[in-house]
This record gives structure tokens, C-alpha cells and sequence, in this order.
């Protein structure tokens, strides 16, 4: 018996990895032309296992504070070892990673893989998305350079816009009525321990569900008789592939981190004026750009707040379209909902490119 | 009585017979100079009353009413003797009303209320009730002559005893401006302008050449003629007119040399408020050049340090003794440029080598050539260890701290430069060397850097053909096994 297998016999012996095996080596992954997008929620897992990792190595030197923050991303970058691979790749990944949550997100409308009993599947992963959003928002300010100062500062003005809730969610979030070091302390509790809590919560019960519930199959595969449908075992075969892409990840990652270190900027000074042209990052840039768009008043509603009242709505509609959405849980073609998702994409699109040249 | 006499007195009693006809009329005259008081027998003086203007003007009333109740009926407009603001108010019903003027055939401006309005003197008084300053308080008010008239108090050569009435008198600017020196007359007499001014010289400079006469504003008011900016300028009035000057036999070219000096353009063109403008040097009120042997101390009154290594040196005596103007004779005086190292040293461009050469005073010589070298050194090295940390920062390199040890680099050259000043080899050499370990302690970490970058580009390129090569591997082993699997 060679050394791996005594392994698994000894781990097996305690904790009966057979039944696991067994019930894996039993799960199938249909095999279809849209297969592929199957392997971006495993994309985003692993992104997502990279930001703890880094992040907790992040943390060693980290130190939160008006005072301290930039001078010790500083240090990190310089002095420790290996230190700018680490916090290139964490910002990078974290980028990665909602890049290809969004990806996953729009996949599963496409395919209509929140309908019936997938719906607590779809809540958990947008409940998830959203948290990421959240993530690259108050990591963002914790190196406390100008943009990021700056950015924070605009984006806690936006959040104080929203009627009644608004301004005390301002205060809360900025832990004061300005951004100041107390923000920042507050993002970075944030960041390192509230949301990464609740986060590994909503992704057990999603990967539970998944692994329960199995790939969701596309609707046309339905009437399909079992026979005729390809498929494939999801131990090895599809984690073998989810592992090949990975590695693929890792190498695009390692390239970026390389040949783009993400800079640090200038230490933030709140006493100077904020610097021309300054962005959000580019997963908010179709948000901002919105709001630049909508004019100062609407009929009796302030445009910033109605801007942000449409985005609210169009967000929960989102979260909530397995339950709207009664024709495709039946098992019958919704076209109007590829048109929605085609018009979302679009014009996500086209705002943050004209975002980012404006 | 020759021929002469007799065409004096005959205008003498023209002009009285005129006088008396005009102001047989004016009923105010006629009594007050019966009575003679005061004000009639001062303003028989009064420019005014040459212009045949009657008492009235000011006072108001009815001047050809015989009955003096009529004549100072209050219905009749009289007001009596003007108090506070209402004195400069009845000299402005003509002086500020240009018809008025010409009416009297007078071509002075009209501009003086208005003037006196926006000066610093029209700030209320103690009283709260009036202004500080009436045109009464300078000009008086009933023998009021032409500012040419030697006995004006504001003639060129009495105005600065009247301006000295108020500010030489410490406990009246007390009640105002505690912090004003009251001095200024004091000074006045000691300098070039107040020599001359006391010697009978009209065109030198007094208190409303420069200050101003009616719109007279506060040295910090930013349209004060003597606020910093606006300084040389008002200096330059003068002593940039050559036609002006020209008696006096100075150059007029110091306000064109100091608009290129590092000092003129840091004031007139940054606006830069502590660089100094004419009276930083000069003095003010007791302006006039410095001495030969107080340069330094002048210009060290800004560069202390400098000026301080300059009086201790070997140099202080030797200058002195050829009578030397001190910091003049390597930075020049009006046009003084931003000192660079080819000042020292002995090339032909060099200060040092104007006194020092191999065979005159070779010791100053040698010691000025191996300074210039030694601050040439500092200087590559700072160039080399600057153009390593921006190619690493421009590789992507983060050299923030190795940028902040550069400005070490900086204040060991600044050092240097002013260590220049004491003429001491070793002294300077210990300055330099400081310098030197700096700068090269920031190559070293820039070059760190660019080792690191390569070192980032290698361990990238092995990592991925690492990664790579588990890539394909898996790949392959997925086939196989996939294929095993059918």
C-alpha cells in the first residue's frame, strides 16, 4: 500500500470518508454548450480563498490609524519580504473577484438557475456579491492615501442621500460626521471582521446548497431524456478542471501583481483639495457616472436621491427575481428576462466605459 | 523813493483797494477784522480769501447782512464753527466738486475727500463721533496757503513736523496704535532724504512721497504704497527717474537690477511677502546705504547663519582692510542672483579666484579649488543616487522612504553651501562628507531597488513556468484519465 493510500486509509478509519467519496463520486455536472460557465463560481472561491490568505498576511504588519495606516502599507511594500507580492495580489484578486462574481452572477440570470429550489442559492450568492462590493469599498480606504480618502469621502456622501436612513448611515459608517481616522478604524473592523463573518456564513450555505441541490441544468435540457444527457462526475473530473483553471487564475494574478504592483499614492491629507477628476473604483464607475447624469432636480425629487432611490430598486428587484419571475420556476421560456439581464449588462457597460474616459 | 519803490507801492495799494472794495461787502470780515481776531487776521493769509471767497463759504450764513443776527441767522445756513467730520465736509462741498473748482480757477484734483476717505486717518477717532484726521489737522484751518508756500505746514519741507505732531506724540498713538514707533521723524533726520530735506532740499523724499497725502493706508493694507509688493515701486518713482535723479549723480538702474534679483523676483513675481524688498536693507525712515563693514550684518539679519560664518572667518579682516563691501562683493548688491556652486572655486566664473590665484594668496587658492570639488562631488553623487530612485520608482518600485532620505541629501548641500562661508577647509569638508553618506546610502537603497525589480521579473518567470508546468500536467492527466474513464 503506498503512502497516499495508508493516508487516506487512517483519515477514513475516523471520519468515514467513504460516504463522502461515495456521495461526490455519485454527483454529476451536466455537460452542455454552456458549461463553461459553470467554472466561475469556482473562479470566485478561489479569488476569494486568495484575499483571506493575503489578507491575514496582510495583517501581520497592518496597522490601522490616521497615523499609521500609510506608513505601514509603506513598510510592507519595502521592507517585508515579499510584502508588495502580497498586497498586489490581494488587490488584485479582490478586483479579480468581483469581476468574476459578476460574471457568475449574470450567468446563473442567463440560465435562469435561480428558479425553483434554487432560489435561497441565488439570495445567498447576491447577498454575497453585494458584501463583496462592500469589501472593496472599505478595503479601499484602509492604505489612507489621497484617492482613497477622497473616494470614501464621496462615496459616504452618496450613502447620506438616502432618505431618513441616510444621514445616520453616514454618521455610522464614517463614525462621525467626517472622514477621519475614526472611519478608518471603523472600515477596518469592518473589513477584517465583520463582513468576512458573516461572508463565510452566506458562502456555507451556498456551497452546501450547491453541493445538495446539484448544477442547476439548463431549461432546454429539461425535457431531455436521462439518457441522452451528457454529463460528467463532479469528483475528479470537474474539480480536476475547476483546479486547471485555477492554477491559470493564479498565473494571470501573479503577472498582474508583477507587471502592475498596485501603487500606494500619496498619504491622504483631509486639509487639501480633493484631486481633479477623482473616480470610484470600477465596479461603482456605471453608478457614478449615473448620478452625474441625472439632472439636480426631478419634479419634486432631488436628483442624487432619486438616482440612488432607481439603483435601490433595480438592486432588490435583482435579489428578488426568483420570485417575480413565476414563468421560468414553471419550467417556461421568459425571453423578457434575457432582454433585462442583456439591458443591465449593456448599459453597465457603457457607463463605465464612458466613466473611465469621461 | 526811486522809480521802483514808487511801482511797489502803487500795487500794494491797488491790492488793497481791491481787497477792501471786495470785502467791504463781506459783513464777517469787516467785523471780525475790526475786532481783530485770530481767524480774520490769519486768514488775510489764507489762499481763500485771496480767491475771494468769504467767510460764509465755510461758516455759512448771510456775509452781506450788516445786522449780525441776520447775517448768523441759522436760516440763513450758518453753522458756525464746523466740528468733526463736518470740517472736512465743508472743504469737500468745493475741493471734492470739480466745477467748483475751475469756477475759482483752480486746477487742483478733486480727488483728496475721497482720498482722505479710504485712508487710514478716516478710521474713527477715540470720540467714536469723527474721523481722526480733518484736512484742518494737516492744512490748518484759516491761514490755508498753497503747499508751496514755505510756510505751509505741508510744504515738502514742514511736512514731516506736522505728520510728527500726531506720530511723534507716543501717548496720542498709544490711544491708536500702540505698536507704531513714534520714532519715525527721529530717523527721519539721520537718513539720506531727511539730511537733505533739512538742508532745504524739496525734491527729497518726506512722509507723503512715499505715504502718500490724502489716501494715506496702512503699511499692511495691500493698497498701501509702502506694503512690501508695492515698496520698490514707490521707491523707484523717484530713484528710477534718471531726470529726477541726476543732480544727486546715483545710479537709477537699482529697480531694474532688483526685479531680476532671486530677491525681486520672489516678492514682485511669487508674491512672496518675507523676501525683502528696498527698506529690508536700507531702513526705512533712516534709509540710506549700508556701510562697507555692516553689509553682512544687513544681509544677515535674513541669513543669519551665513553672515555669522562670514565675521568669523579669515575673509572679514582681509576685506575689511581693502575696504570690501562684504557679501556685495560676491553676490552683488540690487541684483543679486540665486547663488550657485560657480561661485566658488577658481575657473574664470568663479568669485574665489578674483582675489586668490596660484601666486597671489595661493593658500585661498588651493583650498577654494578643493572646495569646488568637493561640492562637485556632492552634487554627481545626489544626481546619481536621484536618478537611481526615480528609475526604480518609475519601475514600479515603492522608494518612498529612500525619496524622504533624499531630502537629507538637500539640507547636507544647503549645509554645505553655508558652510561656505566660514572659508574653512576642514570645517567644510566635514559638511560635505555628512553629504556624501547620505547620498550614498540612498543609492544603495535605489539600487536595492532595481535589483529587487529584476529579482521580482526572475522568481515572476520562474513561478510561471512553475505553474505553468502543473497547468499542463494536470491537463494532461485529466485527459488520461478521462479517457482511462471510458
Amino acid at each position: 500500500m503506498g503512502l497516499g493510500k495508508k493516508i487516506y486509509a487512517w483519515i477514513d478509519e475516523r471520519v468515514q470518508l467513504e460516504g463522502l467519496v461515495e456521495f461526490m463520486g455519485k454527483k454529476y455536472v451536466p455537460v452542455h454548450r454552456h458549461s463553461l460557465w459553470y467554472y466561475f463560481g469556482g473562479v470566485s472561491l478561489f479569488l476569494f480563498l486568495i484575499q483571506v490568505v493575503t489578507g491575514i498576511l496582510l495583517l501581520l504588519y497592518y496597522k490601522s490609524g490616521e497615523e499609521l495606516a500609510f506608513e505601514s502599507i509603506q513598510f510592507i511594500m519595502s521592507k517585508v519580504q515579499f510584502g508588495w507580492l502580497i498586497r498586489s495580489i490581494h488587490s488584485w484578486a479582490a478586483n479579480l473577484f468581483i469581476l468574476s462574481a459578476m460574471i457568475h452572477m449574470f450567468s446563473v440570470f442567463f440560465e435562469k438557475a435561480y428558479r425553483k429550489p434554487r432560489e435561497v442559492t441565488w439570495i445567498t450568492g447576491m447577498l454575497m456579491f453585494f458584501m463583496a462590493l462592500g469589501f472593496g469599498f472599505s478595503g479601499y480606504l484602509l492604505p489612507w492615501n489621497e484617492l482613497a480618502f477622497f473616494a470614501t469621502k464621496v462615496g459616504t456622501d452618496i450613502a447620506g442621500v438616502v432618505p431618513y436612513i441616510g444621514k445616520p448611515l453616514m454618521t455610522f459608517l464614517r463614525s462621525g460626521s467626517d472622514v477621519t481616522g475614526a472611519t478608518l478604524a471603523r472600515f477596518f473592523g469592518i473589513h477584517v471582521a465583520v463582513m468576512p463573518g458573516i461572508f463565510t456564513v452566506l458562502l456555507s450555505l451556498h456551497l452546501i446548497l450547491v453541493q445538495a441541490q446539484g448544477m442547476s441544468e439548463p431549461m432546454h435540457l429539461e425535457n431531455t431524456p436521462e439518457k441522452e444527457k451528457k454529463k460528467m462526475p463532479f469528483f475528479p473530473n470537474f474539480l480536476l478542471r475547476d483546479l486547471l483553471l485555477w492554477l491559470i487564475v493564479l498565473n494571470v494574478l501573479a503577472i498582474l501583481a508583477v507587471f502592475f504592483p498596485w501603487e500606494l499614492g500619496h498619504k491622504a491629507d483631509p486639509f487639501a483639495s480633493a484631486p481633479a477628476g477623482i473616480k470610484p473604483e470600477w465596479y461603482f464607475l456605471f453608478m457614478f457616472q449615473t448620478l452625474k447624469y441625472i439632472p439636480a432636480q426631478v419634479f419634486f425629487l432631488d436628483g442624487e436621491v432619486l438616482g440612488i432611490l432607481l439603483f435601490g430598486l433595480g438592486g432588490l428587484l435583482w435579489l428578488l427575481v426568483p420570485f417575480w419571475d413565476r414563468k421560468s420556476s414553471r419550467g417556461e421560456q421568459n425571453q423578457a428576462i434575457n432582454y433585462v439581464g442583456l439591458f443591465v449588462i449593456l448599459y453597465i457597460i457603457v457607463l463605465t466605459i464612458v466613466g473611465w474616459v469621461a | 523813493m526811486n522809480q521802483s519803490h514808487r511801482y511797489f507801492f502803487a500795487i500794494v495799494a491797488l491790492l488793497m483797494i481791491g481787497t477792501t472794495r471786495l470785502f467791504a461787502q463781506d459783513q464777517c470780515y469787516v467785523c471780525h477784522s475790526a475786532i481783530g481776531d485770530t481767524p480774520s487776521t490769519l486768514f488775510q493769509h489764507d489762499v481763500h480769501f485771496k480767491k475771494e471767497i468769504s467767510c460764509a463759504g465755510c461758516h455759512g450764513g448771510n456775509s452781506q447782512m450788516e445786522d449780525q443776527e441776520k447775517a448768523m441767522d441759522k436760516k440763513a445756513g450758518f453753522i458756525g464753527v464746523p466740528k468733526g467730520d463736518l470740517i472736512s465736509e465743508r472743504c469737500a462741498s468745493c475741493h471734492a466738486d470739480a466745477a467748483k473748482m475751475k469756477k475759482h480757477g483752480s486746477s487742483l484734483p478733486t480727488n483728496q475727500w475721497e482720498g482722505l476717505k479710504a485712508s487710514v486717518h478716516a478710521k474713527l477717532a477715540v470720540s467714536g463721533k469723527e474721523h481722526i484726521v480733518q484736512c484742518s489737522t494737516c492744512h490748518q484751518a484759516h491761514g490755508v496757503v498753497s503747499p508751496k508756500d514755505p510756510s505751509s505746514p505741508v510744504n515738502p519741507l514742514n511736512v514731516v513736523t506736522t505728520c510728527a505732531k500726531c506720530h511723534g506724540n507716543a501717548a496720542f498713538m498709544r490711544s491708536y496704535n500702540p505698536a507704531l514707533p513714534v520714532d519715525q521723524l527721529e530717523k527721519y533726520r539721520t537718513s539720506v532724504h531727511g539730511i537733505r530735506n533739512a538742508k532745504g532740499d524739496r525734491k527729497a523724499a518726506e512722509c507723503a512721497s512715499c505715504h502718500g497725502s490724502h489716501e494715506i493706508r496702512g503699511v499692511h493694507d495691500t493698497k498701501s504704497k509702502v506694503y512690501t509688493t508695492n515698496l520698490p515701486g514707490t521707491c523707484s518713482s523717484c530713484h528710477s527717474n534718471a531726470e529726477y535723479m541726476k543732480e544727486y549723480k546715483i545710479p537709477t538702474d537699482q529697480y531694474e537690477r532688483f526685479t531680476k534679483s532671486v530677491h525681486g523676483v520672489a516678492l514682485l513675481q511669487k508674491h512672496d511677502l518675507g523676501a525683502p524688498a528696498c527698506n529690508s536693507c536700507h531702513g526705512n525712515h533712516g534709509a540710506a546705504p549700508p556701510g562697507l563693514s555692516s553689509v553682512s550684518k544687513v544681509c544677515g539679519t535674513c541669513h543669519a547663519l551665513n553672515a555669522d560664518l562670514f565675521s568669523s572667518s579669515p575673509h572679514k579682516k582681509a576685506f575689511d582692510e581693502r575696504k570690501l563691501p562684504e557679501c556685495e562683493t560676491c553676490h552683488s548688491n540690487h541684483e543679486i542672483v540665486a547663488a550657485s556652486d560657480k561661485l566658488l572655486g577658481v575657473s574664470a566664473e568663479a568669485k574665489c579666484s578674483q582675489c586668490h590665484s596660484t601666486t597671489q594668496n595661493p593658500k585661498g587658492f588651493e583650498s577654494a579649488k578643493h572646495m569646488r570639488m568637493l561640492i562637485d562631488s556632492l552634487e554627481i553623487s545626489e544626481q546619481h543616487a536621484r536618478s537611481l530612485i526615480e528609475e526604480a520608482e518609475q519601475k514600479g518600485m515603492e522608494v518612498g522612504e529612500a525619496k524622504f532620505k533624499l531630502r537629507d541629501v538637500r539640507q547636507a548641500r544647503l549645509e554645505s553651501r553655508t558652510m561656505v562661508h566660514a572659508f574653512n577647509l576642514p570645517r567644510f569638508t566635514e559638511v560635505v562628507n555628512k553629504g556624501l553618506a547620505a547620498t550614498s546610502s540612498v543609492a544603495e537603497e535605489g539600487q536595492q531597488a532595481l535589483d529587487e525589480y529584476i529579482y521580482r521579473r526572475v522568481g515572476l518567470g520562474i513561478s510561471t513556468l512553475i505553474i505553468t508546468v502543473v497547468a499542463v500536467s494536470l491537463y494532461l492527466f485529466i485527459r488520461r484519465y478521462e479517457r482511462n474513464q471510458r
